[in-house]
């Protein structure tokens, strides 16, 4: 694989986004101790040659020393990605075999445990963003990379384990891989004008009082818990049966959204919140399959931007209009586009002050919930090494605040809804409730 | 199929293709849209095309699964609208 750099081989500008995604990072560790990393797992049928495994991932690793790089300035300020001129051999690789559980249901919690304990571990040091677990039970194995968001969003991470796959098929070249970017210092007034409507987007947004939000739970080293769902291709295709019906045609993603606010604002309304709306960030991925494959490290994402009134939670068709009005307006706007530009600027600002920046709109808040919704998987094997693939689903910790996020997920035969929380923030009904109310309001109870 | 549905439908092959990096000659009329791979995000974007093009705001008009599933049934939406 032949990687361009004609900028400086160890030298990558980041983006506005990917300094977004290091405010988060600095949030979420100064509130939980670790950062703002996401899993991706492989499920797998039959049992997996660990020590092919990992031999093969150390091997694959070493070739892209942008894995073990960090974050630096450069004397125009414009913050990069230190990439070191080798790459090391050595990756965080653990092992774990459980043993069959005697009660079939729990078979899956025991999995889930021991993945938990992966994502809420810190990477050892600055320079190490990627961990790979492997969980052997019964007669399934589960491949778990952990990655820090510094380097790659969600689709880039399958991307990056769909090149390992097509190089241990010894398969073609897949392309070339564009690790540069631009310092982005030219343009100015675009970005002030792109900046500007930003600024009054998220006016619009901002209420006398702040979102509603729940509370985070008291201590410093919090980790999260999950929940998943996964549904059959049948199920799948019955809830996107039911979103044209209800929503309207391919209106998938603002169904999925809605039918997530109203679930959620269960909860809150049996917490007694009675003021507030609900803002809600989605992250959003325009690029096609064959973009991710060329830009596989550091963020491609940009947001949307819902407010949701709490009187509009409990009617679900005014609901999912006002959220297909503003997904409507925000693309006629342009808002993901602009906010990409805007972000830009804020590359001079520190981690800490820009944080505090991000408070003031929502009255010290960020968002109620995340939420993001990945139709299309960018890992095109069935296999993985000589297994084959189950299901592919995502582990995210979200950013806190607001320490809670509901992801839609589609892979190859499943669609998953992953519930991704800090710990003690959802009780165990509440969160049990949560998958009840989403499948209710899915249509597939 | 008239003339003027004939150059609606022109003007949607192309957008189409450009939103999903096709060419627009692999854009078939009646292939349904969701089945070329279009999700919710390029759906709305191409909503947005048409009101810009034709100034038809077709979101509130219940995005019906039979007027909007193919080009072709999307571009005789349009006339009747336009």
């Amino acid at each position: 694989m032949k990687i361009s750099l004609p900028y400086s081989k160890n030298k990558r500008y980041l983006t506005g986004i990917d300094w977004i995604i290091h405010v988060l990072n600095y949030m979420t560790l100064k509130e939980t101790g670790t950062g703002f990393m996401s899993q991706v797992i492989l499920e797998l049928h039959g049992k997996v040659d660990a020590l092919q495994i990992e031999s093969s991932l150390s091997a694959f690793m070493k070739k892209y020393p942008v894995l073990n790089g960090h974050t630096s300035r450069d004397f125009n300020l414009a913050p990069y990605w230190k990439i070191p001129a080798a790459g090391t051999g050595k990756i965080s690789f653990e092992i774990i075999h459980l043993t069959n559980s005697h009660k079939e249901g729990a078979s899956f919690d025991d999995v889930l445990t021991s993945l938990e304990k992966g994502i809420n571990r810190p990477f050892r040091n600055r320079k190490e963003h990627v961990a790979f677990h492997l969980i052997t039970k019964g007669g399934k194995s589960y491949v778990a990379m952990t990655f820090d968001h510094l380097v790659f969003d969600a689709r880039n991470a399958e991307a990056f384990l769909n090149i390992f796959q097509k190089d241990w098929e010894g398969g073609e070249d897949s392309g070339n891989m564009t690790i540069t970017e631009p310092a982005h210092l030219s343009m100015w007034m675009d970005k002030f004008k792109a900046g500007q409507r930003v600024n009054r987007a998220f006016l619009q947004i901002a209420d006398r009082v702040p979102p509603r939000v729940l509370p985070l739970p008291p201590g410093k080293k919090i980790g999260f818990k999950f929940k998943i769902l996964s549904f059959s291709r049948e199920a799948a295709e019955a809830i996107t049966e039911n979103a044209f019906n209800k929503a309207g045609y391919l209106m998938l993603m603002p169904y999925a959204l809605s039918a997530s606010v109203s679930a959620l604002h269960e909860i809150f309304a049996g917490r007694g919140f009675a003021s507030g709306n609900y803002v809600i960030p989605v992250s959003i991925d325009t690029r096609k399959k064959e973009e991710v494959m060329r830009q596989v490290f550091f963020n491609n994402v940009s947001f949307f931007i819902f407010k949701v009134g709490a009187d509009l939670a409990v009617r679900f068709p005014e609901l999912l209009k006002s959220v297909k009005e503003q997904m409507y307006n925000q693309v006629k706007a342009d808002l993901p586009g602009d906010i990409c530009k805007a972000s830009l600027l804020m590359r001079i600002a520190p981690l800490p002050l820009l944080g505090s920046l991000l408070k003031i709109y929502l009255k010290g808040q960020i968002a109620s919930f995340s939420f993001s919704y990945v139709g299309e998987t960018s890992y095109e094997s069935s296999c993985f090494m000589d297994n084959k693939i189950i299901n592919i689903f995502h582990m995210p910790r979200v950013p806190v605040p607001p320490g809670i996020g509901i992801f839609f997920q589609q892979s190859k035969e499943n669609l998953n809804i992953i519930l991704s929380y800090i710990d003690g923030m959802l009780t165990d009904e509440e969160s049990g409730k949560i998958f009840d109310l989403l499948k209710s309001r899915l249509g597939v109870e | 199929m008239n003339k003027e549905s004939g150059e609606i439908e022109e003007t949607l092959i192309k957008e189409v293709a450009a939103i999903l990096s096709m060419d627009q000659g692999s854009v078939g009329p009646e292939v349904p849209l969701h089945e070329m791979g279009l999700d919710s995000l390029g759906f709305v974007e191409l909503l947005v095309v048409i009101e810009k093009t034709f100034k038809i705001r077709l979101m509130e008009s219940g995005l019906t699964r039979n007027d909007f599933k193919t080009i072709r049934s999307l571009a005789s939406k349009i006339r009747v609208m336009a």
